[in-house]
This record gives structure tokens, sequence and C-alpha cells, in this order.
């Protein structure tokens, strides 16, 4: 990153705060009511337009999650689990699911592994896009905002015929999944990820190639390896640093181990890489799901599991769009969970905010913070 | 995918080479899952060996566990290792237990400071204060919250 | 009351002036012609022209609660695409007429919402949308949350549904605009 520019001392303005050096510094709050925050405010302390200072205020959206699930009997906690984000609700479930079956000792069959992989990904290029939505939004980019929601509709029509449900699915269950491949599934799958691959080069054209983004994005907001890993962060944030950290590759769960796939990284850390890494991945997973319809194994798809949670101790995470998702469960023999702390990529990526603003200008906020694809709720919980 | 426990072994066995008073109990859970039990007052030193020595850079988070029963609180801290590819898929439970009626123990965010914000959640949900830790006030929370800290066991909300 | 009672006593005062007993017998009769005007508004076609702009324009604040905004941001995008009932999401909330309640309101965010449901001009409506935002749903049992957005906020049409779908989303405000379109102009908001 080249050197933030010198700060310019603050006059006309009437100023808060003094600074150490002695220039006038200006105290923002930034959200919640902000089209460039959401559901969560951000304090910013700014040097004539360089922010030097920055708190996260989060909570906003904090539901107590994490007590409701240790009140309620682990099939009636799937839909709250999902909840945090509903963009990307499968995941969540498959860490709730796997660390469960952790404890229980029950196999999933093969069949059923497929289809909770195909589920997952479908979910991760929804929640990309999503995400890609909201960017096109912040960066003033209407046709950034219409298109990726458009094409989510795709997906979600299909997950809709899967589970039956647009968004919110509780379709993985201990033991398995609820439901089987609806007929005609397969094909359709095929056309619809074949002709979303084209869009994205469309996408390309129009975004990610276009100077009013890349001129914004490159050199923005950089966080580098070092700083990535020591302050906690995964997923995309963390491969958009340079590290290839996947944990469908590092600690292969369902599917993934059969199944062919590149992790994609970018080693600036800048927003320009996150952002791509995003598009890669959406990139992979439209293959994924092809490889998934083409070699699903048949079988059935769920093994009876109890509803009880014997006593133990579980850690399961999964890779969900926005990183590592995980439970630290602990179960001591009823149909509650004793604990279950529940961490989500978002609140991993939380440490990252203040790192990735601080040095830029006012202006570059938007396009850094929302690099990180930080999901308030995901991390109010 | 081997099940040995080779790898682990050899983690505890260093571990119990440099601190033999302090780690108090180990148990391997799984393949890839480990917990190391140590002292309160030592578990800064653990971690620092953890994070420069068997290179544990990366913090996947902090739990707090209440066993009112047992009149403990226990603080986990889930630490991986990113640099070395093939430790990726371990997790390491660093644990400690402070007594329920005083909860008090030293921060570690001067060793890994990306646990800054999950002590600041354990420390507003359980109430357990964190030594030397730099900003230890509410995250979640409302503003003018003044209930009890809510994730305690004994804690009961009423329900309508 | 006490109002009142300081201006009955600035009358007495001014009894006896009688530019001040002209004023006073004008403003009752600009009162009259108010009352007229009214009236006059609100059972002629001047009144459909008022709503018809009014139901054509429900510019919706940004301000999302929870998790149903990502339902709020698929009717908004391309396929539902609420433009077309003329609800276009905008940042600034003196001039919007409408709030969205998108999902579960904590005791922290209820606050904001009302602050912002006091800045907003009139008249403004409000739309509760998701089971939380009508009774808790998931939630009822949380120790964060309000039970309701009808604890704080004067609620106009409430969308079931967690999350609702973006059709129901859209059948909420074609209910709002007939709300709006049979109402008196004076006694919206």
């Amino acid at each position: 990153m080249s050197a933030p520019p010198k700060p310019v001392p603050l006059t006309t303005v009437e100023s808060t705060e003094t600074s150490d050096s002695g220039a006038q510094t200006l105290t923002l709050s930034v959200g919640p009511q902000h089209s460039g925050s959401g559901h969560m405010r951000l304090i910013v302390e700014v040097d004539g337009d360089i922010i030097v200072n920055v708190a996260p205020d989060p909570g906003y959206v904090h539901r107590g999650i994490e007590k409701i699930i240790e009140l309620r009997n682990i099939i009636k906690s799937i839909p709250v689990i999902e909840r945090p984000s509903i963009i990307d609700s499968s995941n969540l479930n498959h860490a709730w699911v796997r660390s469960i079956e952790e404890i229980q000792g029950v196999e999933v069959p093969r069949r059923g592994q497929y289809l909770r992989t195909l589920l997952n990904e479908m979910n991760r290029i929804m929640s990309h896009l999503y995400w890609l939505s909201i960017y096109g939004v912040f960066l003033g980019h209407t046709t950034m905002f219409m298109w990726p929601l458009g094409d989510r509709e795709l997906f979600i029509d299909m997950a809709e015929k899967l589970t039956g449900a647009r968004i919110t699915y509780s379709y993985l269950v201990p033991g398995g999944v609820r439901r089987d491949l609806p007929p005609g599934f397969a094909e359709e799958a095929v056309k619809r990820t074949e002709y979303f691959e084209k869009r994205l080069k469309e996408y390309d054209r129009i975004f990610f190639n276009n100077p009013l983004f890349t001129s914004r994005a490159k050199g923005i907001g950089v966080l580098s390896k070092e700083k990535a890993i020591e302050l906690g962060c995964t997923g995309p944030t963390l491969r958009g640093s340079g590290v290839d950290a996947d944990l469908r590759k590092d600690e292969p769960y369902a599917a993934y181990p059969e199944l062919d796939f590149e992790v994609s990284t970018r080693p600036d850390g800048d927003s320009f890489s996150r952002a791509m890494v995003h598009m890669d991945e959406m990139r992979e997973s439209c293959k994924i799901i092809r490889q998934i319809v083409k070699k699903i194994p048949a079988g059935p798809i769920r093994r009876k599991a109890p509803i009880v949670l014997p006593r133990g101790v579980a850690y399961g995470r999964v890779e969900s769009a926005r990183g590592e998702c995980s439970f630290y469960l602990i179960g001591e023999g009823g149909d509650k969970p004793y604990r279950a702390r529940y961490i989500t990529g978002s609140y991993r990526n939380m440490a990252a905010i203040p790192a990735v603003l601080l040095g830029n200008r006012l202006a570059d906020m938007p396009t850094a913070w929302w690099s990180i694809d930080y999901w308030p709720v995901e991390a109010d919980r | 995918m081997s099940l040995s426990h080779e790898r682990e072994d050899d983690l505890v066995q260093k571990l119990r080479e440099n601190f033999p008073a302090d780690i108090k109990e180990t148990n391997i859970i799984r393949r890839g899952r480990l917990e190391v039990r140590v002292a309160p007052e030592k578990i800064k030193e653990v971690a620092v060996f953890l994070r420069d020595k068997l290179s544990f850079d990366h913090p996947n988070g902090v739990s707090a566990v209440d066993y009112n029963r047992e009149n403990r609180f226990e603080i986990v801290y889930h630490i991986s290792s990113m640099r070395i590819k093939e430790m990726r898929d371990l997790v390491l439970d660093l644990k400690e237990s402070v007594p329920r009626n005083a909860p008090k123990v030293g921060s570690l965010v001067s060793v890994w400071s990306g646990v800054e914000n999950y002590e600041r959640e354990s420390f507003e949900m359980f109430g357990i204060q964190f030594d030397g830790h730099p900003r230890l006030e509410k995250l979640f929370l409302t503003d003018n919250w003044d209930g009890p800290p809510p994730l305690r066991k004994d804690i009961r909300f009423p329900t309508d | 009351m006490v109002v009142e009672g300081s201006l009955s006593a600035q009358r007495t005062a001014q009894e006896e002036d009688p530019v001040a007993t002209l004023a006073e017998g004008l403003s009752i009769w600009v009162g009259k012609l108010s009352d007229l005007v009214k009236r006059v508004v609100d059972t002629g076609p001047i009144r459909n022209v008022i709503n018809w702009a009014r139901m054509y324009s429900l510019w919706p604040v940004n301000i999302t609660t929870a998790c149903c905004s990502a339902e709020f941001g698929a009717a908004s995008g391309a396929r539902h695409d609420l433009e077309r009932f003329g609800v276009l999401p905008i940042g600034s909330l003196r001039q919007s007429d409408l709030i969205v309640i998108e999902g579960t309101i904590t005791k922290k965010m209820a606050k904001r919402l009302r602050m912002i449901y006091d800045q907003m001009a009139l008249p403004r409506y409000v739309i509760a949308m998701g089971d939380c935002a009508m009774s808790g749903g998931l939630f009822h049992d949380s120790y964060s949350i309000v039970n309701g957005a009808h604890e704080f906020v004067p609620v106009d049409v409430y969308v079931p549904g967690c999350p609702p779908r973006p059709e129901a989303l859209e059948q909420a405000i074609i209910m709002l605009q007939e709300k709006i379109r049979r109402s008196k102009v004076y006694e919206q908001g």
C-alpha cells in the first residue's frame, strides 16, 4: 500500500477533539440509518477526510441466539440457527448438524452428503450475488444492483424446487437431508449454471474491468497477510490477502473430498482482491454444482439419528460463504445442548474492519468496508 | 484421511515437556481436535509458546462456558495454525477455569490481537473480567442494559 | 390547559384595541375558510389527485433491522422490481414516506427506529415485515428484542412470513396504496 496521504488540518469546521499531533479531528457516526452501513454503526474519527480511528458498534441485530439454543431441542434450533444469515442459511445449518453428528457418532449416507454439498454451493453463489448487489448500491452502480439480484433468482428457483423454500430451507437435519432431488433437476442445474457463467463474463465487462470500479478499489483497504492471520480473519477476506485457507480443502467434509475445485487467492489484500475472490468462488461453485449432479450416487438420503445430544464436546465447522462458521457444542445427555457457542464468519471478520479502514479517505469507506463481506445480522447473532 | 493421533500426541508431549506443572489436563477428542487445560496464571506463557514455537498464529474464537453446578467459568480459546498448511485442520482448545464468584483472568489480546472482540463479548455475556484488555465494554447489548450478564446459566428471562 | 389560560388572559388585555378585535375576527374567518378548504379538498376530486400522487411515490427510508432485508432486497431487485409500484429506496429520511421494518427489532435498534420515525415528514407510513416485527416470531423469548413494532410506532400494514416472500411485500404495498386512496388528505400519516 502506498503511504496514506498527508492529513489536512481542519480549520473551517467546528471540531470535537484534538489529536496528539495537534490537528483537529471530527468524530462521525455512520449508521445505522445510512445507505452505506447496513444494520450497524461505525464510529469514525476523521482528520480532514482521512480516517484516523474506527470503532465498530455492532449489536443492532443481537437476538441472543446462544441463549435461545440452550432452551430448545436440537431440531427446533435449526430455524433459529439459519436466521443470522438467511442468504447463506444452509451453510450455517451444516455447521450445526455437523457438530451434532460428531457427538452422536452418526454417519450420513453418501447421497445425503452430496445433496448437502449441492445446496451449500448454491447458497454460496446466492450469498455472493447478494453481496455483489449491495456492493453495487454502495458504489452507486445501479446496474450492479439489479443484475446480481436478478440472477440470484435463478438459483433461488432451483433451491425452491429442491427444498420447498426460497431462502430458509431447514433442509439439513441430523443424519442427512429432508428431501431427494426432484425430477429434471440435473438438466436444469447444468443449463442454469452455464447461463450464469456467461453472465459472470458480462459482470466483468460492466463492473470489474470498469475503471469506475477499479480506480476506486485497487489499493484501497489493504489488509496484509500477517495482519489478516493475526486478527483471525477467515473466508474470502483471508484468501484475498493471499492465504489459501479453505476448510473445504483443509478439513474436507461432506462430498468435497471427491470433487474437483480450486481455492482462489489473490496476493494484494486490497478491496479489489477480495472482490475478485468472490467472483472466482462463484465460478468454482458452478463447476462443483455440475459435478455433483453428474456424480451423485444412488442410495438413501437420510439415516435415523436420535434427537438426544449425548454427553460430549464437539467443535464442528464448515466453510460458509463468509468463512469459517463453527459451533462449540457441549452435550449433557438431554435433547438440549448445555452450551452452543456460535461463531460465524462475519463475527470473525469484524476485527478486520478497523484494519482496512484506517488511513483511507472517508469517501473510500464503502468500498473498503463492504469488500470484507461483513453481514451484521450474522455477526450479531 | 488417516485417523492416527501422532501429531496431537506430539503436541501434547511438547507442551508437557515445557510446562510440566501448568498443564493440568489434555484430551484428544478426535483427530484434529485437542483440548489443553492450563492454570489461569500461566495461560499467557503457554499462549506465547504456542504462538511462537508451535506456530498457532490464528485465533478462531473464544468461548466461555458457565458450569454453575461446579461453581466455575471455563474460558476456551480455539486456536489454529495458518502458516503450516498440514496443520490447518487442527483446532486446539486452550482452556482455563476461574471461580464463579471472582471471575478475573488475564487477557490474551497481546498474544493474538484477534481475540479482542470475543473477550469483550465474554465480558458482557458472562461478566468475566479480562485484565489488560484494551477496551472492556459492551459490544452487542443495548446501551442502557442494566440486567445481569444474560448468558449465565442461572439467569432466566420471563417468556410470554 | 396552561396555554389556553394564558391566551384568554391576553385577550382581556387587548379587548379595547379595535385592530386586535378586527384581527381576531379575521382569524376566525380564516379558520372557517380553512375548514371549508379542507372539506372541499376531502370531498372533491382534489383529494383523488393528492392521494394518487401519494400512492405512487412511496419512498422507503434505508433502514434495515434484521434478516428480512434479504427479501426486501430481492423485492427491489430485477425480478420483482418494487419500483413499478413507485417504491424507490432512498437514503434521506426527510424525503421518505415509508418505513419498512424488516424483521426483528432489538431494543438497541428500537430507539433508533423511533428517532427515524419522528424525523420523517408527514404523511408517513409503516409496514411491519415478517413475524418478528409482528410479535417477536422465532425470537419471542429472547432477552434483547422488542416483541412487535406496534410497541413503539403505529403500524399500517403487517406482512406475515418468516421471511415473507417478495410477492407478499408487493401485496402489502398494494394494500397500503388502497388505504391511502380511501383516506382523507388531512388525516393521513
